[in-house]
């Protein structure tokens, strides 16, 4: 059992030594084990790629607060001639509401093209398969959803205010469900009720080619500061389990948005630094991807869950938080 | 507390499968069995190695299971059983409607001398619900000779000692809570909870009961994200905290005239957030045949399994070890019995019950 009493001092760069040594007992012959970002790693780190992708649940913000150092972290960033993106799963916004979202809390210079959440990623999977216009699409999830599918020509049904609807179930009464709803799209929703259960599962069980498409499977969030949440893994998990089918996903980890991200800078993803918090999500997505990836300890996962000897997942670098990006680039390289 | 297979069935995670509940080694005084496999939501099945002559062994993996036979001597299959197990939804009634010539088959089968056991996934009623939804159906049957899942879920925790000073969180309906009731054990949540709202807003904490040992999920008209957040907390952060499903239905006949999304759908819910699989009490995990084997001391060869559904009800007759026929006035159509994706070959199939009273072939 490889002692981890000295995972605590991780943290901080004076124990390095320590961190070494741990890390050459854990080395397997396949995959390489995260390196704790120092002024050294992160200098090589920042000279190889010229865009920043970052998650925001847990690594920018949790719920409504920001977290510590970003503000200042974002500027310097871009004070260096490098991009910034912001890769977010959660499909409660459209776009233009996360540029408010961000606006609100002191970081007025991201713009909506800069931002790429999965309520968009849905809307333009939509797109980009030519999904025909005269059939609707059945969404339950936030408002996000269904402006980006506005956005996108496409006619949305469903959303918030199916939350306040309610199943008849006598008999001689039958649940009708529009027949001309070619997908549904499900992501994260507070507001989730057996109707758009019972809705969306007539949807895909019954519309022939009907879509099932989920924004992303992540099981929990930060969707306050104080804990985590049930995520949209959950809803599309409920969907799954009465539909008996797996969904299309167009968010983390699956790279379909970083075709559009590509396209926005027209460099190789190799160039590109995935920064989120979460493994499965963030770090596949950037491993998928070609790019770097840089866990950060914010969010939802701890070191121990990093370092534990049941996870695959490794990102190449991983760090406290998104502002020891300041603290690096200031200080000396070794 | 659990027996090995047990504690080794609830540590498999897999995406696709659900830990069965194998029979515990408390309450019964036969050997423990290995844990079964449900189908997956995609549609595989994973059937117990059988070793009787008659039927083909078993994965996946083997040549298909040999074709199911239409039903024609209904007398012959009768007289080879001394007890059958109905299922109730698409078998006995569709909605609140009885199927045609339930009764009289009933009842026939009594007058030979069958025992009648029902055994139904639907945990929103007791056992006691149920037996009055017979009575107002105009069908002679016990309280006793009723297994819901509701029943089964509060007698697992008895076989496994549940503490009585540890409470158990549900998401699903009045069933369930009457029955834990009468077995004596202590619960939060229920259709209550369905009322309960939340508004996601900075330095707002949920809190919850730290002597939860168990969070029971069934099929629940009154799910919300409170209920969800309740259990996901419970599950992840009590230490032992146990995830039990009373089934894992896709969709149920709650009306006679469409499907509706089962308890597989709050089930799947909770696995989504939690990331991990439940014990599974209802069928096609074999707890309440091997409950009701004992009980009523009865050979499993000697019961014949009768269902609509083919990865609930004859895989928990094939799991058991019972003979198995399948009904076509339920969720199954033949097309979907011939279908080349489906692995799950039932011994017989016929139309109803009500063709056990023409003892010769009947139509489908």
């Amino acid at each position: 059992m490889i002692d981890l009493s000295n995972s605590r001092i991780l943290g901080k760069k004076k124990k390095k030594k320590t961190t070494t040594t741990y890390h050459f007992t854990r080395l397997s012959p396949t995959l390489m084990a995260p390196q704790l970002l120092s002024s050294r790693t992160f200098k090589s780190l920042f000279d190889s790629v010229d865009t920043f992708l970052f998650d925001c649940d847990g690594v920018i913000w949790k719920g409504e607060t920001l977290i510590d150092g970003v503000s200042q972290t974002l500027d310097l960033i871009r004070s260096k001639g490098k991009n910034v993106v912001f890769v977010t799963n959660n499909s409660v916004k459209s776009r233009r509401q996360y540029a408010e979202k961000f606006r609100s809390l002191g970081l007025s210079s991201v713009t909506q093209d800069e931002i790429f959440s999965s309520s968009f990623a849905a809307a333009m999977y939509l797109k980009v398969n030519n999904f025909p216009k005269d059939k609707k699409v059945y969404v339950i999830g936030g408002e996000g959803v269904l402006e980006e599918l506005q956005i996108a020509g496409f006619t949305g049904l469903g959303g918030p205010e199916d939350g306040e609807k309610k199943a008849q179930w006598k008999s001689n009464c039958l649940f009708e469900h529009d027949k001309s709803v070619g997908a549904v799209v499900v992501g994260l929703d507070p507001n989730i009720n057996y109707y758009k259960l019972q809705y969306g599962t007539l949807c895909v069980r019954e519309n022939p080619g009907c879509l099932f498409i989920a924004t992303n499977r992540d099981a929990v969030g930060h969707m306050t500061d104080l804990q985590e949440w049930p995520g949209a893994g959950c809803m599309v998990a409920a969907m799954c389990g009465s539909t008996e089918r797996e969904p299309i996903v167009v968010g983390k980890p699956s790279t379909f948005m970083m075709d559009f991200l590509l396209q926005k800078f027209g460099t190789d993803s190799s160039r590109m630094c995935m920064v989120g918090d979460r493994l499965d999500t963030d770090i596949l997505f950037g491993q998928n991807a070609g790019c770097k990836t840089l866990l950060v300890l914010t969010g939802v996962t701890s070191e121990s869950d990093l370092l534990e000897k049941g996870n695959k997942i490794e990102p190449d670098y991983y760090t406290r938080t998104v502002s020891d990006i300041t603290k690096l680039m200031d200080s000396p390289s070794k | 507390m659990l027996s090995r297979s047990v504690a080794s069935a609830v540590s498999q995670v897999s995406s696709s499968t659900s830990s069965l509940l194998p029979n515990s080694k408390q309450l019964f005084s036969f050997k423990t069995l290995s844990g079964y496999r449900s189908s997956s939501f995609c549609g595989g099945s994973i059937r117990k190695i059988n070793h009787k002559p008659l039927r083909m062994t078993s994965s996946s993996m083997t040549p298909r299971a040999m074709a199911s036979k239409q039903l024609e001597n209904a007398d012959q299959l009768i007289d080879s059983v001394e007890t059958f197990i109905f299922d109730c939804d698409g078998v006995i009634w569709k909605g609140d409607k009885l199927i045609e010539g339930v009764p009289e088959t009933l009842d026939m089968l009594r007058a030979k001398g069958k025992r009648l056991v029902f055994v139904t996934n639907n945990s929103t009623k007791s056992r006691k619900q149920y037996g009055k939804k017979f009575e107002t159906l105009g069908l002679n049957v016990n309280e006793e000779e009723i297994f819901a899942s509701s029943f089964a879920a509060a007698a697992y925790l008895q076989s496994i000692n549940f503490p009585k000073d540890k409470k158990v969180y549900v998401i699903g309906e009045e069933g369930i809570l009457k029955e834990l009731e009468l077995a004596g054990f202590q619960y939060l949540g229920g259709p209550d909870d369905g009322k309960k709202q939340i508004e996601l807003k900075p330095g707002f904490l949920m809190e919850h009961e730290h002597d939860v040992g168990a969070v029971v999920v069934g099929f629940d008209r009154y799910f919300n994200y409170y209920k969800i957040q309740y259990g996901t907390l419970c599950i992840r952060e009590n230490p032992g905290c146990l995830f039990i499903a009373t089934n894992r239905d896709a969709v149920t006949h709650l009306t006679d005239a469409q499907e509706w999304a089962g308890g597989g759908s709050m089930v799947g819910a909770l696995v989504g957030s939690t990331q991990r699989e439940p014990l599974v009490v209802g069928k096609p995990s074999t707890f309440m045949m091997d409950y009701l084997a004992d009980k009523f001391g009865i050979q499993k060869s000697q019961i014949c399994m009768v269902g609509d559904r083919l990865d609930t009800d004859i895989l928990f007759g094939q799991n058991g070890g019972c003979k198995t026929l399948l009904v076509l006035s339920g969720v199954t159509s033949i097309s979907m019995l011939e279908s080349p994706d489906n692995k799950i070959q039932p011994d017989f199939y016929t139309s109803k019950i009500s063709d056990f009273l023409s003892p010769k072939a009947a139509t489908v």
